[in-house]
């Protein structure tokens, strides 16, 4: 209870701080959105020049950028500071966090607040507003379920592959370029039924990066298009399942990696 | 009485890849990388006692900070062992954070975006401090560093002096009985340093804490220091007193006194020479290994001679550790 008191608290001043400048406030809101533009034109064109994509229909295709984007937002706005985890641990920042009496995973996370997620948050709800409202689907409370499960299932996986990015970076500084270049990736094919592209670079996404599973899973098991995937369904059902136990993996490997840290600057 | 700091057979190495001069040597380097152990820190042993402040001294890369991050929890030693305040720092790292305070004068340890006083608010949280006990031991350093003429300005806006002081009171806030200060006053004007100095000297004295502290700065470890650690290549290759050190390193004091009479014998003193003598004007210096420090030389001249003048002539601290590092190389 106290833990989360001072988590509140830090959260709460470090917002105050950001909003204290004004413009900067504002900027950063408008690159959060800005920043979500490809899924924004990809949905507009998805919805006025097509009926729909790789067998399903328009409106079940935009269920899967509105689940991602929900996913991401939430994951920028609760664990993001784990992306560019690289800078922090470059200007000894880890260094001090480890003389305190609190996990340095939780410290780097109240490092400073995510005004960008305002802006990510506000287009992720607007998609799946938009989506939900076109979706017609018998929306029954197991599928309600079933869908916040979802998201938050592709939260912890995206959470999951930065943390496993942020955990290499305590050793090889260069691991955090990596992570722009996931980030890229997951904005580039987050948003398509990945049953459209080629089945080798399909297979890539579904077992060598688990793109799949934050939302093109989920959704299809959603949508009744599960059996098509070309993965078992059990395991396309699982993934909100997946997404928590590869986040309860990649935070084992993070405090294995800070129990090797050999710091910086010598 | 239980040393607060236990140091013991303490070591750590790094493994690094050896750079390759040249274009070739670097494609050689990432086809064929060759790795080499760097003994960073190598068997070092010593304790300090409870309100001791001790001065971990050496030349840059000896491995000071290495020995610091040790202690503190940042690193976890590749051998040897090391207690702080009773507890293993990289064994309870959290249980350690509580007993200590750190102070490293290159980086802050306060929220940037966030004025000082705000951060120091969330170390009162973080350490579970009662706000009664925060209060008054925030205006006790207030007294003393003079804090809230720029507390209410975000860290990012501080300067260098104003940064550190207030990294000194949050290191100090939840009272620790042990802290550590990795070159606290680098970089500082005189007039801030001397203060820093005097906050630190308090903090022994009149608090009773350890302080491990690593300084380029002689006249900070004139100033402070009782006992002086110095390390070299890894290697501990003294502890001892201040005058100790002088006296292995940098005996090189005279005591330049006038005789009351010109004509009177001067009688040979155990470890002090005479040097020169022009009438009742009469020089004394260190005479051989066990010769006395410069206050005891003065004290047995005037308690064996009768003077009317006398003064002293030392070489500083810096002269006296510059030796002392050419003497280490030289080992």
């Amino acid at each position: 209870m106290q833990s989360l008191r001072i988590m509140w608290r830090i959260t709460l001043l470090n917002f105050r701080a950001q909003l204290e400048y004004r413009t900067e406030f504002l900027l950063m809101v408008a690159i959060g959105a800005i920043w979500q533009v490809s899924v924004i034109v990809f949905a507009t064109v998805l919805l006025a020049r097509f009926t729909g994509m790789g067998g399903w229909d328009s409106s079940e295709v935009l269920l899967i950028p509105a689940t991602r984007m929900l996913a991401h937002a939430l994951f920028v706005l609760f664990l993001g500071r784990v992306h560019g985890a690289g800078r922090q641990i470059q200007e000894g920042r880890i260094d001090t966090y480890l003389l305190r009496p609190m996990p340095v995973h939780r410290q780097l996370q109240l490092a400073f607040f995510p005004t960008n997620a305002i802006g990510d948050l506000t287009v992720a709800v607007g998609l799946m507003i938009g989506a939900l409202s076109r979706s017609e689907l018998d929306w029954t409370p197991g599928r309600i379920g079933y869908l916040i499960a979802a998201v938050i299932g592709g939260l912890f996986l995206e959470a999951a592959l930065f943390t496993a990015l942020a955990s290499a970076s305590l050793r090889f500084p260069a691991a955090d370029y990596w992570s722009y270049w996931l980030e890229e990736l997951l904005g580039t094919f987050g948003s398509y039924p990945l049953n459209v592209l080629p089945r080798a670079v399909g297979g890539f996404l579904t077992y060598g990066l688990p793109l799949a599973f934050v939302a093109y899973f989920p959704v299809a098991v959603l949508t009744g298009h599960g059996h098509d995937t070309g993965a078992p369904y059990w395991l396309a059902a699982a993934s909100p399942l997946l997404g928590v136990l590869a986040y309860l993996g990649a935070r084992w490997l993070w405090r294995w990696s800070l129990r090797h840290y050999s710091g910086i600057n010598g | 009485m239980d040393a607060s700091i236990e140091v013991h057979g303490l070591s750590r190495t790094f493994h690094t890849t050896v750079r390759r001069p040249g274009f070739t040597g670097a494609v050689r380097s990432l086809v064929n990388p060759e790795r080499v152990a760097k003994h960073a820190v190598t068997d070092i042993t010593f304790d300090v006692a409870p309100g001791e402040l001790l001065a971990l001294l050496g030349p840059n890369g000896a491995g000071k900070s290495t020995t610091i991050k040790m202690l503190t929890g940042i690193l976890t030693p590749t051998s040897g062992h090391a207690r702080v305040a009773g507890v293993v720092p990289y064994e309870e790292r959290e249980r350690n954070a509580r007993n200590i305070g750190a102070v490293f004068g290159q980086r802050t340890q306060l929220w940037w975006d966030l004025p000082v006083r705000e951060s120091f608010a969330i170390l009162r949280d973080i350490y579970e401090v009662p706000k009664a006990e925060h209060a008054a031991r925030l205006k006790e350093f207030d007294d003393l560093l003079d804090l809230s003429s720029f507390w209410d300005t975000r860290v990012r806006h501080l300067s260098l002096g104003q940064r550190v002081r207030s990294d000194l009171a949050a290191a100090l806030l939840h009272d620790p009985p042990v802290v550590f200060l990795d070159e606290p006053t680098i970089g500082m004007d005189v007039v801030v340093k001397e203060q820093v100095r005097e906050f630190l000297r308090h903090q022994v004295t009149e608090r009773g804490r350890t302080v491990l502290l690593t300084t380029h700065d002689m006249t900070e470890v004139e100033r402070l220091a009782e006992r002086v650690v110095l390390v070299n290549h890894g290697r501990l290759v003294l502890d001892g007193t201040l005058d100790e050190i002088r006296r292995k390193f940098g005996s090189t004091w005279q005591v330049r006194a006038t005789l009351a009479d010109a004509h009177t014998e001067v009688a040979p003193l155990p470890g002090i020479a005479l040097l020169q003598r022009t009438g009742p004007q009469v020089v004394f210096g260190p005479d051989g290994p066990d010769a006395p420090t410069v206050h005891q030389a003065l004290k047995a001249v005037i308690e064996h001679h009768e003077v009317t003048d006398i003064a002293l002539d030392e070489a500083d601290l810096e002269d006296v550790m510059r030796a002392a590092y050419v003497h280490v190389e030289e080992v």
